[in-house]
């Protein structure tokens, strides 16, 4: 696959203070790269360098094989964005804004309009000025704007922000089709995990204004990530049986009552049976997966204790 | 660029400014034909002649425009900074440049063609008035007609270049009161009359003013490729 963006040793100083230091991202053609941070990481940033509306300190941007300099803006045509929160003339309606955003893409296709609003589940509604539409509204017109020009690569801040369940679910759906269908790339930041686990091929975490981890879902996925948990009142007798009869030691006591096991190999039936048969008491015992949650925290947390 | 300044007239919709031109016109007129009145108690006639009475008028129509003038830049220029709509507008693939000079050149061109244009309805219609109430000396020749429409056309470039300094105050703060305030500043300051004496009359004065209206405008976006959207 070929990589439609990558940034090397990006960095941005604001004032004095590094907000963006040595990022270098590199992001292949037709995937969803979830771009995972605090708020206040850089993420925001960073997204605007790569639209050149902040121009780097130093490091080198490079979009569908172009260096992208302080000059350059051809490059945006093939772009969609939204950034930060989605803003509009909001005294016009929806349909006006749409227009003049085509207008200004030079593109012309009165049918893309209609199209899109469809696609983000927006109708009835282009007859309205914008300021009376709610936050969740403007947020599916915001990715109506970004995609209407059916841009190669889209550039989305929180796209989720001000959703509700379902129209999270239908975002999820319309990124995922985007993708596969349209063959875009989508460039999607969020602190919202749930969502990004769900939808993205690889994630980009960032901390501080450091990409502290760019990894592919599949090998977080394939990283330890099953266990069983297993709860009971007497942890000390647990953890001997299952040192000492079922040789297992790869298994760590969460606090006095939980302990997570990380053999997969050894059946949660045979470990629940040889418990019962020394007497302990088994409140429960699950097989369970770390989220793209707990991956993040722990990476996170790796980062603060080496700082 | 004029496909630029189209857009523009389409984002902002100029009706509510063209009923105000229409409104402004309207008090201009009555306020002249009104002055004479007031002042007819104290001291004897108001205006010598028809020259003195358009300079009155023309007066009253750059103050009033030029201040129009600069709630155009702070609702075209500054407004889309405070609402944020700037970072939309230069995702788009065209130079910054030319996105804020197609504002500005809308704006001028508007501001020019309102000034004169006032100019000349006040003017018409004041005179006009003034062969049934006699607020002046009539004066029948035409001498003084080509001398008028050059005067209202000089001072209406010089007023447009004027108006121009506002964004640069406007831009500094990113505010729209600062704007409409700077502007009102220059241009009572330029247009005050101080016993029948404003410095507005020495045509260098204004247009020096112009130049340097021009030059803050270039100065003030000079950077803007370069410059941070935050």
């Amino acid at each position: 696959m070929s990589i439609i963006l990558s940034t090397s040793h990006l960095s941005k100083t604001f004032q004095g203070k590094d907000v963006v230091t040595d990022v270098s991202m590199r992001v292949s053609q037709g995937q969803i790269y979830g771009f995972l941070g605090p708020n206040g990481a850089g993420k925001t940033t960073i997204m605007k360098m790569l639209l050149n509306l902040v121009k780097p300190t130093s490091g080198d941007i490079e979009i569908f094989g172009e260096p992208i300099k302080q000059s350059s803006i051809e490059y945006l045509k093939r772009i969609g964005s939204i950034i930060e929160y989605p803003v509009f003339y909001d005294k016009l309606t929806a349909l006006e804004n749409l227009e003049l955003h085509c207008a200004y893409m030079g593109f012309y296709n009165k049918k893309a309009i209609k199209e899109a609003l469809e696609l983000v589940h927006l109708t009835n509604v282009d007859h309205k000025a914008v300021r009376e539409f709610s936050l969740g509204m403007k947020q599916r017109l915001g990715i109506a704007r970004a995609i209407i020009t059916k841009p190669e690569l889209l550039i989305l801040d929180e796209p989720i922000n001000g959703l509700d369940p379902v129209g999270m679910k239908d975002m999820r759906n319309i990124f995922g089709m985007l993708s596969k269908e349209y063959g875009m790339t989508l460039l999607i930041s969020s602190h919202l995990l749930g969502e990004v686990e769900m939808i993205a091929d690889t994630i980009g975490i960032i901390k501080s204004g450091r990409l502290i981890q760019e990894i592919p879902m599949d090998t977080i996925k394939g990283q330890n990530t099953d266990y069983v948990e297993l709860k009971t009142p007497d942890y000390k007798k647990a953890t001997f049986i299952l040192e000492n009869k079922l040789h297992i030691t790869n298994f760590k006591v969460m606090d006095n009552s939980v302990i997570r096991i990380y053999e997969t190999s050894i059946a949660q039936s045979d470990i629940s049976k040889m418990l019962i048969m020394n007497d302990i008491a088994i409140e429960s015992i699950n097989k369970k997966t770390a989220s793209l949650e707990e991956y993040f925290l722990t990476q996170i947390e790796e980062v603060e204790n080496y700082a | 660029m004029l496909n630029l300044m189209k857009l523009e007239m389409k984002k902002n919709k100029f009706g509510w400014y063209f009923k105000g031109v229409v409104i402004a016109n309207f008090f201009i007129l009555l306020f002249m034909c009104l002055i004479p009145y007031v002042e007819s108690i104290d001291e004897g006639p108001m205006f010598s002649g028809v020259t003195d009475a358009l300079s009155v008028v023309g007066t009253f129509v750059r103050v009033t425009f030029v201040i129009f003038a600069s709630v155009l830049y702070a609702k075209l220029i500054i407004d889309e900074y405070k609402s944020n709509t700037i970072s939309v507008l230069f995702t788009y693939p065209i130079q910054r440049k030319k996105i804020i000079l197609a504002k500005i050149l809308l704006i001028t061109g508007m501001t020019f063609i309102v000034i004169v244009g006032s100019n000349v309805f006040v003017s018409g219609a004041f005179i006009m008035f003034n062969h049934y109430i006699n607020l002046f000396p009539n004066d029948l020749s035409n001498k003084w007609l080509l001398p008028a429409l050059v005067n209202i056309v000089v001072q209406s470039i010089a007023a447009t270049g004027m108006s121009l300094i506002c964004i640069y105050f406007g831009m500094r703060k990113k505010s729209v009161p600062t704007t409409i305030v700077s502007s009102l500043l220059i241009i009572s300051l330029v247009n005050s009359n101080n016993g029948n004496f404003s410095i507005s009359n020495i045509i260098a004065i204004p247009l020096t003013l112009a130049v340097i209206g021009v030059g803050i405008a270039y100065f003030t976006f000079r950077n803007i490729d370069r410059v941070d959207i935050v």
